[in-house]
């Protein structure tokens, strides 16, 4: 299933550039949203990691609604920070480094304190994740392994598993929104999906989406699901982006191997340069940000305007150029106001973005 | 003349028996009747005793290599694998004295850990599971340190540096 660049183009949407952000000193990482803020008074609150080694928190003012550097963690990590993520509670904050260890911080009053070092891959720590009750923590490095934390009281975290396949790098993990299944995507080509065999810490790959499925054919950079958990979005080097179904709970089928997930649809023909970020909004709109310096959108067909005898298909609905000066590295939608996008770049800036329909 | 005759011929008969004599010590080969063989098989002699020497040489720098060469890496496994049984005796005394001061996970762990040293077989070098069992320690190990918090490691001997390589 490819969409074609030319056909299926209703680009009636428009991303207006909100506030600049400034402060890094090096190429941003990544971006993560608090997920508790944004919402009843509570003001916006995004975090941003650097190759300068730094966190820095910025927030949205209740009076101006103009964004301001909060705080700067640093003194922690001596070397780029590569990933940053919040506990589903918005609590703590975990960022992820190539000095080999991800540190896990928490809010104290205005300030963030280091609360906790977690040691053990051998080499640059790129992606960190928690799962959807914050009881698990995921990371995954240029080792080729994939660590599983459990989260204990009094900032203990205890090493549950180590998952070996890949065959190179681990670019990203991901939870499932509502599952225990961890999604890891890798400088091999494919993308693992990894499950508890019961409650025995013992953690296996339950499927492996390669050449067999329809797969990529180069580095898996990102990975995003869906709000409902019932689809992911993944993006490459191999210029593509694909959906997949993903309804299936594979920690319940066990050996069965009816019981998997499939490939939907490639979106090919959009971008010509490597996508290193996706996201998926709450409204279904999925954003791509790729080393062409350009952001572009995403929205599924609704089911009644094509006979789905082949399955969704997508649409591009914007596409916005020069977003930045160099590569787009992390586009995450808000988790409260489904038309703010945060978008960060190797250019050293983070852009804040609002979705608007062209009138 | 009969005298004159009969005398060139014994002269020609020692001489060519000298020569076969020559050539059976050289090439031990009576068969052949060319005196100028030994000559031609010259380079092939030169070759081939060159060989043998370079053999037997071989023979002996081999073994004592093979000696150096299994002592360094023998201490160097040897070294580890004490290192992994001292921290794993540490571990169990100490919950020998308080059975709760590791998590149910960390004595597991543990466990594991014991039964890899006590699987992992030292008298068979050629042992095609060798390198795995010693993967599985070392990673473990890196396990149990991470669960304890503790910042140990097991530094072995000096390495050549990794390159500053650049990740993305």
């Amino acid at each position: 299933m490819e969409n074609e660049g030319t056909v299926g183009l209703d680009c009636n949407f428009e991303l207006k550039e909100v506030q600049k952000l400034e402060g890094h000193t090096d190429r941003v990482w990544g971006l993560a949203w608090n997920p508790v803020t944004g919402l009843a008074g509570v003001p916006s609150v995004l975090a941003s990691c650097s190759g300068d080694k730094t966190v820095r928190i910025w927030q949205q003012a209740a009076a101006t609604g103009s964004w301001e550097c909060k705080a700067v963690l640093d003194e922690t990590h001596t070397r780029t920070v590569r990933s940053c993520a919040w506990s589903p509670s918005g609590k703590m904050l975990a960022t992820a480094s190539f000095d080999a260890t991800t540190a896990i911080w928490e809010n104290v009053g205005d300030d963030f304190e280091c609360v906790a070092t977690l040691e053990g891959h051998e080499n640059e720590v790129k992606s960190v994740c928690w799962n959807s009750s914050g009881s698990l923590l995921a990371t995954c490095g240029r080792d080729k392994s994939v660590w599983i934390w459990e989260v204990q009281p009094g900032h203990e975290f205890e090493c549950v598993s180590v998952l070996q396949g890949h065959t190179q790098d681990v670019k990203m993990v991901l939870w499932h929104p509502s599952i225990d299944l961890l999604v890891s995507v890798s400088y091999d080509n494919t993308i693992k999906i990894w499950a508890e065999d019961g409650e025995s810490d013992d953690w296996h790959c339950v499927q492996t989406l390669g050449d067999s499925f329809s797969g990529h054919s180069s580095t898996v950079w990102a990975v995003s699901f869906n709000s409902t958990g019932d689809k992911m979005v993944t993006c490459s080097d191999d210029l593509t982006l694909k959906i997949w179904d993903t309804s299936l709970d594979l920690t319940a089928s066990g050996s069965d191997s009816s019981g998997l997930w499939r490939h939907l649809c490639t979106l090919s023909g959009y971008h010509d340069r490597t996508i290193f970020s996706v996201h998926w909004s709450r409204d279904g709109v999925i954003a791509s940000g790729a080393g062409d310096d350009t952001i572009r959108l995403f929205k599924e067909i609704p089911s009644d305007v094509h006979l789905q005898v082949n399955g969704p298909s997508y649409n591009m609905i914007c596409k916005k150029e020069k977003v930045h000066s160099m590569d787009v590295n992390s586009v995450q939608w808000h988790p409260k106001v489904p038309t703010i996008l945060a978008s960060a770049s190797d250019d050293g800036y983070i852009k804040i973005w609002e979705l608007k329909a062209i009138s | 003349m009969a005298i004159v005759l009969l005398s060139m011929w014994n002269t020609l008969t020692v001489y060519r028996s000298y020569c076969r004599i020559s050539r059976v010590a050289i090439m031990g080969d009576p068969a052949t009747d060319d005196i100028f063989d030994s000559s031609l098989s010259l380079e092939d002699d030169h070759l081939k005793e060159g060989y043998n020497e370079g053999f037997e040489d071989g023979k002996i720098l081999g073994k004592q290599e093979g000696k150096d060469v299994g002592l360094k890496l023998g201490f160097e496994t040897g070294e580890e694998l004490g290192f992994y049984w001292g921290c794993v005796n540490v571990w169990n005394a100490a919950t020998r004295i308080n059975p709760d001061v590791f998590s149910s996970r960390v004595c597991k762990n543990m466990k594991q850990m014991e039964e890899l040293l006590d699987k992992y077989p030292i008298l068979e070098p050629e042992d095609e599971h060798i390198d795995e069992i010693m993967a599985s320690l070392r990673l473990k190990f890196r396990i149990i340190a991470s669960s304890l918090s503790v910042h140990i490691e097991y530094n072995g001997y000096p390495k050549s540096s990794e390159g500053n390589t650049i990740g993305f």
